[in-house]
């Protein structure tokens, strides 16, 4: 990283030497190319003039939570993305391992428990159960993996059809066991407390709850991984040019695998954290999670184009859209035109980031 | 070489063995009819009227006795109380040796048409159809009119097939359909009910903040579904009426208002429409960051669509310390469906009430239908004798002869 100060000067003395025209272009390409920054300031500064508690200590904790909800999956998403890919099984991986956590994780007293013989969990089997769903969700994208890597096929059939069985097994488990398709609630303290308990030092009086810290560390392993591993640099090159990566050594088939086996690790848990975070959980739960998720990659800079994007990029557009959700609540706006609000930003966030990539070339 | 000869005469044999079941179903179908009256004895509740000789009163209508090869199109499989009616009607289906096959809609109405289509055609003739697009006319006439070209029957079942200004718009426009629910509203109503009569007790504890006024939040499924709009709307009409009964307000100055008085719509919905325990507890938490005791505007009572979401919205309420049994402050919180999980809630004091609906009623009053229609019998007469079984649970619509209920009934725990 460059020393921001000595960058800012060598910018404005490239900037005098500038003639008008290029001045104007330098302001033009400025705005568009930060114009995320600028939409966020923007919407934030109108939503403050509206209505001034969206500054207020526990509105800047509600944001923190829904942003560190999200933002495990879009980090694994993003590699995906990263590699010309998507993921579209995200969503029902969450919703499998959710369910399997509530299951194992039901208190002793709960009102319709999926396995009766289980006891009252502690931390430990808590965290026995984490293992299990990283594990599982590990696996089915450890199998997309190895279908796009082995047989060349686009990520987004592989995993349309990943989406589906998992769907499927979801929906076997929910209606097994005499469960017939109740919710599944009635969680132990034990795992309430792993996710939603608390901890973090109060903030304004207001206790943050445990999964925001989680966010924090999956935020630093995956920045930890992209930037400083020689399997981040290589899903990089593999995602800019497969054919290039391969022929200067990189094992593209085992990079691809790698690269959604990690995203699978992140639905995962967030499978686990869904299901305490949101306590009744059914066959639905997740459902259309991976919009969400590819959207904020996308707007965050993470270009379907492959080969380009940052962490840092996918906590920005997580950020936008949880803004954008937190903002249009305290401005009270009308639903129906909460959709298209929503899509307009997505489509614009796009566009600007298309734009760069065909100035680039 | 050899290998594709195996395979296709794997193939030929798993053919074969598929039509020899098939044909099996059927004759198994046969044998099980003329014992129906004994199995009926075993499934519980005595419902599902018992398959007396039929009696031809319905008139010319009344068509000959045949075997059902049954349908059921469900809307969505995932959906938590449609999972307990498939659960009741496959067990009663296979009891009665009827034969049959399930099909997900997955919330499309496409999806089930093409389901429907497929299952036509190879000779289902008894569609159980729980209708995707709740109250689209279009969409049900569609499917009956492809049923009638096919000769098979059509029961729509649980979700609406026509909304309450358009009454036997589409039951009466045809002999071979049927109609087995509940009275969309009814819901509505009876939650509505249930809160103003739980608010009229509770009044002076439920209004924290003192000032005259309970201030709701409203958690609705998904927009545009008739019955989330008719619980949306007659729950708080109804209570608001108790409640001004009960000297709370006026019909014009209620005692119940919405918790933001910029929101025009007066529901906050699930984006996804998935009557989802997320949307609700990410919009509660949402709303409790701006909203609590503190600024004396807390929200003082919750209203769901479903009891899904209120799990999600008491998630949110007890993250924010409400909500947790003794010593903690409770805000009420009503819902629909009366889940094993809700019902969990409301034994520990989480939650406040819910609206039940019975799967085993449901599932019943479906076998009685299809009981009773391949015995001949006419749509209408079917109605009449299932509705003879439990007059308590089922009652036949005032407008339409061909659309049973199935009564919903308030549930608080007592």
């Amino acid at each position: 990283m460059k020393n921001p100060v000595t960058s800012i000067k060598e910018t404005s003395a490239r900037y005098k030497t500038l003639d008008a025209q290029d001045k104007k272009r330098f302001w033009v390409d400025g705005i568009l190319n930060n114009a995320i920054y600028i939409i966020l300031v923007i919407f934030l500064i109108y939503t403050y003039t509206k209505n001034p508690l969206i500054v207020s200590p526990s509105a800047i904790v509600n944001l923190l939570t829904l942003v560190a909800a999200n933002l495990p999956m879009a980090l694994g998403i993003g590699g995906c993305i990263v590699l010309t890919g998507t993921d579209l099984s995200a969503g029902r991986i969450v919703g499998l391992t959710a369910g399997l956590s509530a299951a194992l994780l039901q208190g002793a007293s709960a009102a319709n428990k999926y396995f009766e013989n289980l006891g009252e969990p502690g931390i430990g089997m808590v965290l026995l159960v984490l293992l299990l769903v990283l594990v599982i969700g590990g696996l089915v994208g450890m199998v997309n993996g190895f279908f796009v890597a082995r047989f060349q096929l686009h990520p987004f059939i592989v995993t349309l059809a990943t989406q589906m069985i998992v769907y499927g097994a979801c929906l076997i488990f929910y209606n097994s066991n005499g469960n017939n398709g109740q919710p599944i609630s009635g969680l132990s303290q034990a795992f309430r407390n792993f996710v939603t308990g608390s901890i973090l030092p109060k903030f304004g009086g207001l206790a943050i709850p445990n999964y925001v810290l989680y966010a924090i560390v999956v935020f630093i392993i995956m920045w930890f991984v992209w930037n400083k591993t020689t399997f981040g640099k290589n899903m990089f090159a593999v995602g800019s040019n497969p054919e290039a990566a391969n022929v200067s050594g990189v094992n593209v088939f085992f990079t691809t695998m790698m690269v959604h086996t990690l995203a699978g690790v992140t639905y995962g848990y967030t499978g686990l954290i869904e299901s305490a975070r949101i306590a009744s959980n059914v066959a639905n739960t997740g459902t259309n999670y991976e919009s969400d998720a590819i959207a904020a990659c996308v707007i965050g800079g993470v270009s379907f184009v492959g080969g380009t994007g940052t962490v840092g990029g996918v906590l920005l557009g997580v950020v936008l859209l949880r803004i954008i959700y937190v903002c249009l609540q305290f401005l009270s706006v009308d639903q129906n035109l909460q959709y298209v609000i929503k899509g307009a930003i997505i489509l614009l966030a796009c566009s600007i980031d298309m734009r760069k990539y065909l100035t680039r070339k | 070489m050899n290998k594709k000869k195996l395979v296709s005469l794997f193939l030929a044999a798993v053919m074969v063995c598929a039509m020899a079941s098939c044909g099996s179903g059927g004759t198994e179908t046969t044998a099980a009819e003329t014992t129906a009256a004994e199995t009926e004895a075993a499934t519980e509740a005595g419902s599902g009227a018992e398959t007396e000789a039929p009696e031809t009163t319905g008139g010319e209508a009344a068509g000959e006795a045949f075997t059902p090869k049954v349908g059921v199109f469900y809307y969505s499989f995932a959906d938590a109380f449609i999972s307990s009616v498939r659960a009741e009607l496959d067990a009663a289906l296979t009891e009665a040796g009827i034969e049959y096959q399930n099909y997900d809609g997955n919330s499309s109405q496409a999806t089930q048409n093409e389901s429907i289509t497929t299952a036509l055609s190879s000779g289902t003739n008894l569609l159980l159809v729980n209708l995707v697009d709740t109250a689209s006319v279009d969409a049900a006439t569609t499917i009956i009119e492809q049923a009638e070209a096919a000769g098979a029957k059509v029961i729509f079942f649980n979700r609406a097939v026509e909304g309450d200004d358009q009454e036997g718009q589409v039951l009466n426009a045809y002999e071979t359909v049927a109609f087995v629910g509940t009275d969309a509203p009814e819901a509505g109503h009876l939650q509505g009910q249930m809160i103003g009569e739980y608010l009229t007790e509770n009044f002076d504890t439920v209004d924290l903040n003192g000032d005259g006024k309970i201030s709701y939040a409203m958690f609705m499924g998904q927009v545009g579904n008739v019955e989330a709009i008719y619980r949306t709307q007659y729950s708080v009409e109804d209570a608001v009426t108790v409640l001004a009964e009960a000297g709370h307000g006026t019909a014009d100055d209620p005692a119940l208002v919405y918790f933001n008085p910029d929101n025009t719509d007066k529901y906050q919905a699930d984006q996804q429409g998935n009557w989802s325990a997320q949307a609700a507890m990410e919009y509660m938490q949402t709303n409790l960051s701006q909203y609590s005791e503190a600024n004396g505007n807390m929200i003082e009572l919750i209203i769901c669509n479903n009891d899904n979401m209120a799990e999600g919205a008491i998630q949110a309420l007890q993250n924010a310390g409400y909500n947790n049994g003794e010593g903690t402050t409770t805000i009420p919180v009503f819902g629909v469906d009366a889940t094993e999980s809700a019902k969990g809630l409301i034994a520990a004091g989480s939650m406040t009430g819910t609206v039940e609906q019975s799967a085993t009623g449901m599932a019943d009053a479906l076998l009685g239908m299809v009981q009773n229609v391949a015995a001949g019998e006419t749509m209408d007469a079917a109605v009449e004798a299932v509705v003879g079984t439990n007059a308590e649970l089922y009652s036949v619509s005032e407008a339409v002869a061909n659309k049973l209920y199935v009564a919903y009934s308030a549930y608080t725990g007592e």
